[in-house]
């Protein structure tokens, strides 16, 4: 017979699956047993768009070599790019929707509407400002902050034209777009556009319906997901390092837990607030708890840690069993990557698990909408819905004794300011200390987890062997979470697992080797920092010549497909792991892996062995640094006076 | 004058010296630093965004994007 896999490599996730297999509770990982991936549908061959369908067109038998075609004559390279097309637009519509929210909110604030809500970083709203050519000189804050929630809102809307931000990437990787016909004209245009594109009857042709995959993923990660950091950013505060902790040992028994689930900051901010009120404090006390203690998890979690340094409870995997510890009185879900099985889970316990958005209920949770025009108010009645609760504990706490300290808020502009202080903050002690070989390249390694690869395994695997070569690591979402738990997210993890040169770096500014630089929206903040590095010079034009490489090696939603296919459109080489959904088409998948490097400079690859998946990226690295010429150690030449003309 | 505290220990001659070790902060912050609130006003926030975040803000900057000589 053959071992079971780990369900883990964390402690605390295995201590509460077992307490949830001995209390018959079905979390992800149970079901996951009972219900195995269906094999038609993991290759994408089946087509379900029509009436005259489902068309299932799995792989021929080995010396079958039948056309594989559905009734209305679709081939199966269609298919499958249309599948596969439909996931950008399901991703990048899910980033592109929160960014939505996010200006809406934004545009009442600044017109004074929004309850708990001001504009909190006035250096981030002048330099914004500036990007969409707003004049900012002699005018209020507010009245910026009006005119530049108008104008982020007319991106989703706009029908002809390009996005103003694609105006931030190197200037090769604009022409590129141009020339591909790739820059988007409206986030929501774009995809509408997939939508038509892909019914029944319409673009039947993979490659084109590819290259608007790459429009509308664009339009995510230099639109939506943009947006969404930047307006964050300019009403929370642009993120600076801050000491928080993670993992399920952070709930406490003696406290008030909840816990803030889902993405969208907005809520999750004021409840930050409403649990300092003097009110709020005053009641936990009369109920008997010793505080309100606010956990996050998933990217909500990032989100109010990046800022205040809340705790995190845990990533993706982990929401089902945070309630299994029995100590949880109320849990907020707003939007993404929250399972329905949290209802029942809820159901063992007193957890109240509550609804906050109007485009997310779950059948049998309370639903309480937040509306930023009374948001405060909404914080503080879920707050006192939590306290109310705190004395129906009906079954004894087990909370895993597994936390661990961990530093975060690694913006762009913050890792500017690292890198040389408020004097000369600049990219280019990296960028010398790539070209002097000391760094060997950088990588981005994002994603979330999937319950089919061993429960944040493949992200610490891989992490760990690309630093150990010298690769300095950004991260976002769960996989940044997946780095905290095992202790990468400390300056002293620089000694224990780096190379000798990435080390040195470290130890000389006093930044772990990974930095964790926030939610999934905020993988917009790795185009910048990358888009800096080339801005800087030395190490080439463009994106695409950067050593450096992506990854997401325990993707699972659509989300991850589209910052994927994001990451590629802007010339980087993306490795995902778990599984692919093109593989039941041979021509898709090579024009993806192969064809997209003449295209866009950047690629996907799909290695499910994290060790080899680094591999992958680090010979990409290598690659590129030969192509640069910064592979060997080269003489200094001093230049004199002729020779530096020479160079104007 | 802080409340530093010394420790008396030898310098390599075998002298009783006195250190500031146990002064050395330990543990963890308890605020965090945020660098932002080192800049002033509106002009001061102006003057970095050209001059730090030039890559996008300068019109002088060309870095390596506009060389004669491509990378």
């Amino acid at each position: 017979m053959p071992e079971e896999k780990p369900k883990s490599i964390d402690r605390a996730t295995l201590e509460l699956i077992e307490k949830a297999g001995k209390d018959k509770i079905n979390t992800v990982f149970s079901r996951a047993d009972e219900l195995k991936p269906c094999p038609i549908g993991v290759e994408e061959s089946c087509c379900k768009i029509c009436a005259m369908g489902p068309c299932r067109l799995p792989r021929p038998k080995k010396g079958e070599g039948k056309e594989r075609v559905g009734v209305c004559g679709a081939t199966i390279e269609t298919i499958v790019a249309r599948n596969f097309a439909r996931k950008v637009a399901a991703g990048a519509a899910a980033h592109s929707d929160h960014a939505r929210e996010v200006v809406q909110t934004f545009i009442k604030t600044a017109r004074g509407e929004a309850q708990g809500f001001s504009i909190k970083d006035e250096m981030k709203l002048v330099a914004v400002a500036l990007d969409f050519g707003i004049d900012v000189e002699g005018r209020e804050t507010g009245d910026i902050a009006r005119e530049l929630g108008e104008k982020a809102l007319n991106e989703f809307g706009k029908q002809e034209g390009e996005l103003v931000y694609l105006g931030k990437a190197p200037l090769k990787r604009q022409e590129l777009w141009r020339k591909l016909g790739t820059a988007p004209r409206g986030i929501d245009r774009e995809i509408v556009e997939i939508m038509h594109r892909t019914h029944m009857g319409v673009d039947q042709d993979y490659r084109h319906l590819l290259q608007q995959a790459s429009r509308a993923a664009i339009a995510d990660g230099w639109g939506g997901s943009m947006i969404s950091t930047d307006l964050q950013d300019i009403m929370f505060g642009t993120p600076v390092p801050v000491l928080g902790s993670i993992n399920l040992g952070v709930l406490k028994e003696d406290n008030v837990n909840v816990v803030v689930h889902g993405h969208e900051p907005l809520l999750p901010e004021l409840l930050v607030v409403a649990s300092r009120d003097p009110e709020i404090r005053r009641l936990t006390e009369s109920a008997g708890a010793k505080g309100i203690n606010l956990a996050g998890m998933c990217c909500s979690a990032n989100e109010v840690l990046m800022r205040h340094g809340i705790p995190c409870a845990g990533n993706f995997l982990q929401q089902e069993l945070a309630l299994v510890t029995g100590a949880v009185e109320l849990m907020t879900v707003d939007v993404q990557c929250q399972m329905q099985g949290l209802k029942d889970v809820a159901e063992c316990f007193h957890t109240r698990l509550i609804t906050t958005s109007d485009r997310a209920m779950i059948e049998g949770a309370v639903h309480i909408e937040f509306h930023p025009e009374h948001g405060l108010d909404t914080a503080k009645r879920i707050l006192k819905m939590a306290i109310e609760n705190y004395p129906n504990r009906r079954h004894a706490v087990y909370i895993p004794d597994q936390r661990q300290d961990m530093v975060a808020g690694f913006s762009h502009e913050t890792i500017n300011y690292l890198l040389g202080g408020l004097f000369r903050a600049s990219y280019r002690p990296l960028n010398d200390n790539i070209m002097n070989g000391r760094i060997r390249g950088v990588a981005g390694v994002v994603g979330c987890n999937n319950v089919r690869t061993t429960h944040d395994s493949a992200h610490i695997a891989m992490i760990k062997e690309l630093i150990r070569n010298d690769v300095l690591v950004l991260t976002t979402g769960c996989a940044a979470m997946a780095c905290g738990k095992e202790g990468l997210l400390t300056p002293e993890a620089a000694k224990l697992y780096a190379g000798s040169g990435l080390a040195e770096v470290c130890e000389a500014v006093g930044i772990p080797p990974v930095l964790h630089l926030g939610s999934c929206v905020d993988n917009s903040r790795i185009l910048m920092a990358a888009t800096a590095m080339v801005k800087e010079g030395g190490l080439g034009d463009d994106l695409s010549d950067l050593p450096a490489a992506g990854a997401a090696p325990e993707w699972m939603s659509e989300k991850a497909i589209s910052i994927g296919q994001y990451f590629v459109a802007s010339g980087i080489f993306t490795v995902f792991g778990t599984t692919w959904p093109t593989t039941g088409s041979e021509k898709v998948t090579r024009h993806l892996f192969e064809e997209y490097e003449e295209l866009y400079k950047g690629m996907w690859a799909f290695e499910p062995d994290p060790l080899q998946a680094a591999q992958l990226m680090i010979r990409h690295i290598d690659k590129k640094r030969k192509a640069l010429g910064i592979d060997k150690a080269r003489d200094r030449v001093l230049f004199d006076m002729a020779m530096r003309r020479a160079l104007d | 004058m802080p409340d530093y505290q010394y420790e008396e220990k030898e310098d390599f001659s075998g002298r009783k010296v006195k250190v500031l070790g146990p002064t050395y902060e330990e543990g963890k912050p308890e605020e965090r630093e945020d660098w932002r609130s080192k800049l002033g006003g509106r002009e001061d926030a102006l003057r970095y965004i050209r001059t730090a975040m030039r890559y996008w803000y300068s019109k002088e900057w060309y870095g390596s994007e506009k060389r004669k000589q491509e990378a």
